[in-house]
């Protein structure tokens, strides 16, 4: 359990459906071996139309997400618009490799609609962005995210059938992972509405 | 007059410096290495600087009281933060008037256990009569002081019942025996320890004693991320041993206690909605 980005731990994921996007994270604030909190947020409602999760060290995912609100705040001020999605995803890459020679320690995952059409980015911790696939995952839980959501997903999914999948994936996953789980929220975007889910998990 | 001395720095003007205020200094002894010996973890010299020891992942514990001595154990194995069993039996069954818990590396615990359950065996066909308790922690103690710094990992608990009584030995890999009346061991074992010396009493009656023994390992698995899955519960009593509870889930255990104190046990109870 050495490295920094095992020091906090923590998981999230994102997956794309039929105009509508999803993203879960688990909800402990951990140190090493001990769970401080049970109720961490992770993922951030960055703009009516984007979310962004973070998973890693805990004080740099505070940290970046304060400046990423920064950001956009300064951009509404200054352009007197809204940021579309595509645009904040390419923000988020920018902001992590200003800082190439001494990172964040996090994994972000930036999902949105643009125009009814869903976005969903990731990037590695400075700022490598990969955007073409359907579903992503983050955190000392990812790997076991992903086994099962490679057996759940499939594309174009409505956004019940959406949470439900994504919720069942964090769940797996994060009770096969130490440092991560007790509880669970889950983020379903449409683009009349965002809806919040507390999931009942494991709390231990 | 006021002598401007050096050594009476700080002290004020108007202090005189006499004859018998010269303080004879004494050569004192080195001061000895402080040898800081945990449950959890090998010995360390002078505190040492490990932030945390992962080798006895894992929550087990045991106390004597008046009806004879109570086990509670976790179920959880890891390898590093990749859980691997939530269903592992962290009790060893030795013989019907021994048991011993397993702490640190299973294969250590279940091989040497074992061993220890064939001497005792042997040693009862040869002499007629039962090894005692004390006897069969001190051979094991043996064994393991003859492995000392070859790496096994251990940090088991032998509790059973002779002719003299119920008793509860503490054993580690590093040869360290302990008699005591309550102990807990790994990683969750502070947790434990916290809910165990808040309640404990001699005088329990078995009821009070299992659920004891049941709260503080649920509050040891919701902390600690090593320790999970189902607790385990045994009794040792004058006629040997009783399984009393064989897994029950720390999950419904959770939200039964958030519940008990009417909250939903689900990290909001401080109606902080973060988001």
């Amino acid at each position: 359990m050495s490295g920094i980005f095992e020091y906090n731990g923590g998981s999230i994921v994102g997956m794309k459906g039929k105009n509508c996007i999803a993203m879960a994270c688990d909800r402990r604030f951990g140190q090493q071996m001990s769970t401080i909190t049970t109720n961490y947020q992770k993922v951030f409602k960055i703009q009516d139309n984007i979310l962004l999760a973070l998973s890693g060290l805990n004080t740099d995912i505070h940290t970046f997400y304060a400046l990423m609100e920064k950001e956009i705040n300064l951009y509404n001020l200054k352009e007197n618009r809204k940021m579309k999605p595509t645009t904040f995803a390419n923000l988020v890459a920018s902001a992590l490799y200003e800082r190439r020679f001494g990172p964040f320690f996090v994994t972000p995952i930036v999902a949105g609609l643009e125009n009814g059409k869903p976005i969903l980015a990731t990037y590695d911790s400075i700022g490598c962005k990969s955007d073409l696939d359907d579903f992503q995952v983050g955190g000392t839980g990812g790997n076991y995210i992903y086994g099962a959501c490679e057996a759940f997903f499939k594309p174009d999914m409505s956004p019940e059938e959406l949470e439900e999948v994504i919720g069942q994936s964090l769940v797996s996953g994060c009770d096969r992972d130490a440092l991560s789980g007790w509880g669970g929220v889950v983020y379903v975007l449409t683009e009349q509405k965002l809806t919040v889910k507390i999931l009942k998990t494991k709390q231990t | 007059m006021i002598d401007f001395d050096p050594s009476s720095f700080g002290l004020a003007h108007t202090y005189q410096k006499e004859d018998k205020d010269e303080i004879n200094t004494l050569a004192l002894p080195s001061a000895p290495q402080v040898i800081y010996k945990t449950l959890n973890g090998p010995t360390q010299v002078n505190g040492g600087n490990k932030l945390n020891n992962f080798k006895h992942g894992t929550t087990t514990l045991g106390f004597v009281f008046k009806e004879g001595i109570l086990l509670a154990v976790d179920s959880r194995a890891s390898m590093g933060s990749f859980l691997s069993s939530e269903q592992v039996r962290k009790v060893i069954e030795i013989n019907e008037y021994l048991l011993g818990t397993m702490a640190g590396g299973a294969a250590d615990c279940q091989y040497w256990l074992a061993y220890l359950a064939n001497h005792c065996r042997t040693y009862e066909l040869k002499n007629g009569s039962k090894l005692s308790v004390a006897a069969a922690s001190k051979f094991l103690q043996g064994i393991l002081i003859g492995y000392r710094n070859s790496g096994l990992s251990m940090g088991c608990m032998i509790a059973g019942t002779d002719t003299t009584g119920q008793h509860l030995y503490y054993i580690d890999n590093d040869g360290m025996r302990l008699k005591g009346d309550i102990f807990s061991v790994g990683s969750g074992s502070t947790y434990a320890y916290g809910v165990l010396d808040n309640h404990y009493r001699y005088e329990m009656s078995l009821n009070e004693a299992v659920e004891l023994g049941i709260r503080a390992i649920y509050h040891a698995t919701h902390r600690d991320t090593a320790s999970g899955g189902v607790v385990r519960v045994y009794h040792i009593h004058q006629n040997g041993w009783t399984k009393v509870h064989d897994g029950i889930d720390v999950v419904d255990l959770h939200y039964q206690f958030a519940q008990q104190k009417g909250l939903v046990g689900d990290g909001d109870e401080a109606k902080q909605r973060l988001f």
